[in-house]
């Protein structure tokens, strides 16, 4: 039974190790590239975002000190990572595996191409093959927003898709839309990834119970998915949609670790006594050293 | 109540020769100004450059000078052993040696605060200790303490020395004239009557009580610096006795040394006997064994449990790469003096001299086995850090801001010492005279 047992862990491990060792993304989202081309500004700019995301655990580009996980995080900037397609290595960002984390609702399109340029800076040999410019059909060149509208009685939320050309306004009719909440780490889909109907508008159903702020309010963010065809479209907003919440600030209360102002009582007790106490004896040892020399002054003068 | 004969006369004259500037006393100053004067160019040094002139890196970010700091403060409350807790409990022979604990106690407390600063990359931010310091934080504890028991300790020295400064004011015609007008001033018109004997004996008595539960708190709070960190070797609920036994260990073996050293070169072997180093090695022998106690204490129940981390830290300190010294300060600071303290020929002055010199090297380096063993060991993993990370090395410069503090405490006993009598002048003639009275009655 037990050998059994052990064969099967085997099996399971060696398996495993297969898959680790092996990462293999589909042949057409490797040949994915950027929608623009590498700048220092980009380099720049992926240079933050790959120390504020990234960094903790692969390291420095280069030096070889990621962390020891199972799997271990290449070094991005070795050959190995660097003999990727840019869309094998936007693919791994935006999925992630195991100990490696899915970026894809953290980071935009644009953030993981320009930490793309900026790991690329490492590689003297790369050429950069940039995106032909795609348009969809039907689809003139304009400033597309997406304008929020809320309904309360069903707590719907609604999203209208409008391009605005030198015609005028119009609907973008199938077009897939996510939402998100913003959350402390990263953003929360919410409901699926709608199309836009003929009007331009989708509407998201909303969980009711989603804990908001004090008052109930929730940052949104909805975007087009399509970023290849539109570009990244993006718009925030703030609705009080959320079931409000009132957890108490976690410094608010008296404690070891806060301010002085809030240290607990029996500590601020226990101190300012201890202290007067001492301080209180010493002074009144200082009268009694005064009371000495008063006294023998007057001695002094009654002898003259 | 003192009376003036020839009792007092003599006692007077002989424990106030040595008081005075010396040819001597001024070239022991200078070389001691020397050593003082290189260790400030140090610290100059480290001023301009920060910390890293330093041994101490990322990990191990206490050193030397947090070990001499713990070195200092213990060092200082033998003060409280011997004039409250001895002198509380009525134990007469320590009546001559009492000024010398506390001289001893005043100067190690003194330089302590400046032990600390020498461990501040930025002393100009000392001050934001005060204005933001949280009272949560031993940190804040130690400052106060160390304050307050630096001021008892000056007044527990002050107090009994009046009646003596009054005495001595007309007998210093050898001493320069700016010393014979401090006299006057810190005698503060002390006319020996028996209402400011009542005044000063009863002061004197409350100092030594308060100073008790003072003395227990600056060096209970100095091991809550370590224990109330979560650390190999310091997360231990024992830490404030196993830190105040063994300071008693170090203060006494101070005072023993400085005894030998007043006694032959002031004179003084008709007030500190033979005797006095026989009891004084008798309490050597009492502190050293509560010391060792809980020294096994504090390692045999991590090694019985052999926690990881703690197996880790057990390991360097028993057979690996701290052994040498781990053993050398537990059997040449500990074990070897308290044998041989147990038999008599070695409680003889010169042989107490060399055994506490020995012991007081020993509670040296044990503050600096205690402070960076732990931090070698962190609850972290170490990694692509360069090896002066992994494992301390103190520097030159390190050592000597170190040695500066050392020289800066022998300075200041050395200048109480000289300028003002280390024998209780009242107190000898008041033994005097009892005696005398004694031998009338037989
Ligand atoms: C929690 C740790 C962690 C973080 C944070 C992290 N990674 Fe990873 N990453 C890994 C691990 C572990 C692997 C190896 C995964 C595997 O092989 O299954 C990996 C693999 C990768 C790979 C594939 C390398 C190859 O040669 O196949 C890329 C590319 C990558 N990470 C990029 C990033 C980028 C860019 C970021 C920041 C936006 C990031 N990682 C953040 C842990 C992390």
């Amino acid at each position: 039974m037990l050998k059994r047992y052990f064969a099967a862990i085997t099996i399971l491990a060696t398996l495993s190790q297969a898959k680790a060792e092996e990462w293999v993304v589909p042949a057409d989202k490797a040949k994915k590239v950027s929608p623009f081309a590498f700048t220092p500004e980009s380099k720049k700019a992926g240079e933050a975002l790959y120390k504020a995301n990234c960094m903790s655990c692969h390291g420095m580009p280069g030096k070889n000190n990621a962390i020891p996980l199972v799997p271990p995080p290449p070094d991005l900037a070795g050959t190995v990572a660097q003999s990727l397609e840019d869309g094998e290595f936007f693919y791994k960002i935006t999925e992630g595996r195991g100990p490696m984390p899915s970026f894809k609702n953290s980071l935009s399109a644009n953030d993981i191409w320009n930490i793309i340029s900026y790991l690329r800076s490492f590689n003297d040999k790369y050429v950069q093959e940039v995106a032909r410019k795609i348009t969809r059909e039907g689809i003139t060149e304009g400033n597309i927003q997406i304008l929020f509208k809320l309904i309360k009685e069903n707590k719907q939320l609604q999203a209208e898709v409008m391009n605005t050309t030198a015609e005028g306004k119009k609907p973008i009719e199938g077009a897939a839309v996510k939402l998100f909440a913003k959350r402390y780490f990263g953003n929360l889909p919410i409901d699926e990834e709608r199309e836009t109907d003929a009007s331009g508008m989708v509407a998201f159903d909303f969980p009711k119970d989603l804990p908001g702020d004090s008052t109930g309010m929730v940052h949104l963010s909805a975007k087009l998915v399509d970023e290849d065809a539109f570009g990244e479209v993006k718009s925030d907003t703030v609705f009080a949609i959320g079931a409000p919440t009132c957890k108490p600030a976690l410094n608010e209360q008296r404690a070891m670790w806060n301010v002085v102002q809030k240290a607990p009582l029996w500590i601020l007790f226990t101190y300012t006594i201890g202290v007067l106490t001492i301080w209180g004896i010493i002074f009144y040892i200082l009268l009694q050293i005064r009371k000495i020399y008063i006294l023998g002054k007057n001695k002094e003068i009654l002898g003259e | 109540m003192i009376k003036e004969n020839e009792n007092l006369e003599r006692i007077a004259k002989e424990i106030m020769r040595p008081v005075g500037l010396s040819k001597n006393f001024i070239l022991w100053m200078s070389f001691l100004g020397v050593i003082l004067a290189a260790s400030l160019v140090a610290y100059a040094i480290q001023l301009q450059n920060g910390l890293t002139v330093t041994g101490m890196r990322d990990y191990v970010s206490w050193g030397m000078y947090i070990a001499n700091f713990v070195f200092f403060v213990a060092t200082s409350l033998v003060g409280m052993l011997i004039t409250s807790v001895l002198g509380l409990t009525g134990i007469s022979w320590i009546k001559p040696i009492g000024r010398i604990a506390e001289i001893i106690a005043v100067a190690f407390a003194a330089v302590a605060g400046l032990v600390i600063v020498s461990d501040m990359g930025r002393p100009d931010r000392l001050i934001n200790v005060f204005m933001y310091g949280r009272i949560q934080s031993p940190i804040i504890w130690d400052v106060t303490v160390v304050i307050t028991y630096l001021t008892l300790s000056t007044l527990l020295y002050f107090l009994p020395l009046i009646p003596d400064l009054a005495i001595a004011k007309t007998r210093m015609d050898h001493c320069p004239v700016w010393l014979q007008k401090l006299y006057e001033i810190l005698s503060v018109k002390w006319g020996h009557t028996t209402e400011q004997y009542k005044i000063m004996l009863k002061s004197v008595r409350i100092l030594m009580v308060v100073i008790v539960p003072t003395a227990f708190a600056i060096h209970t709070v100095t091991s809550w610096l370590f224990a109330s960190t979560l650390r190999v070797g310091w997360d231990s609920t024992i830490f404030g006795p196993y830190f105040l036994t063994g300071a008693f260990v170090a203060g006494s073996a101070a005072v023993v040394i400085a005894m030998y050293v007043f006694r032959s070169s002031y004179k003084l072997e008709k007030y500190i006997t033979a005797f006095h180093f026989d009891k004084m090695g008798k309490l050597l022998v009492l502190t050293m064994l509560v010391y060792l106690y809980f020294n096994i204490n504090e390692y045999l129940v991590p090694a019985y449990k052999m926690k990881a981390a703690d197996a880790k830290h057990l390991h360097e300190l028993f057979v690996g790469s701290h052994a040498f010294l781990f053993w050398s300060v537990q059997l040449c600071g500990l074990i070897i003096p308290i044998i041989l303290l147990i038999f008599k020929p070695f409680r003889k002055p010169v042989p107490m001299l060399i055994l506490s010199i020995v012991i007081l090297i020993g509670a040296w380096f044990k503050r600096l086995i205690i402070v960076v063993p732990t931090m070698e060991e962190p609850f972290l993993p170490k990694q692509h850090v360069p090896h002066e990370f992994m494992v301390y090395t103190p520097t030159v410069i390190e050592s000597m801001i170190t040695i500066g503090t050392i020289v800066m405490a022998i300075m200041i006993i050395s200048i109480l010492s000289k300028l003002f009598p280390v024998i209780p002048i009242w107190e000898m003639a008041e033994e005097a005279e009892n005696e005398s009275e004694h031998k009338l009655n037989e």
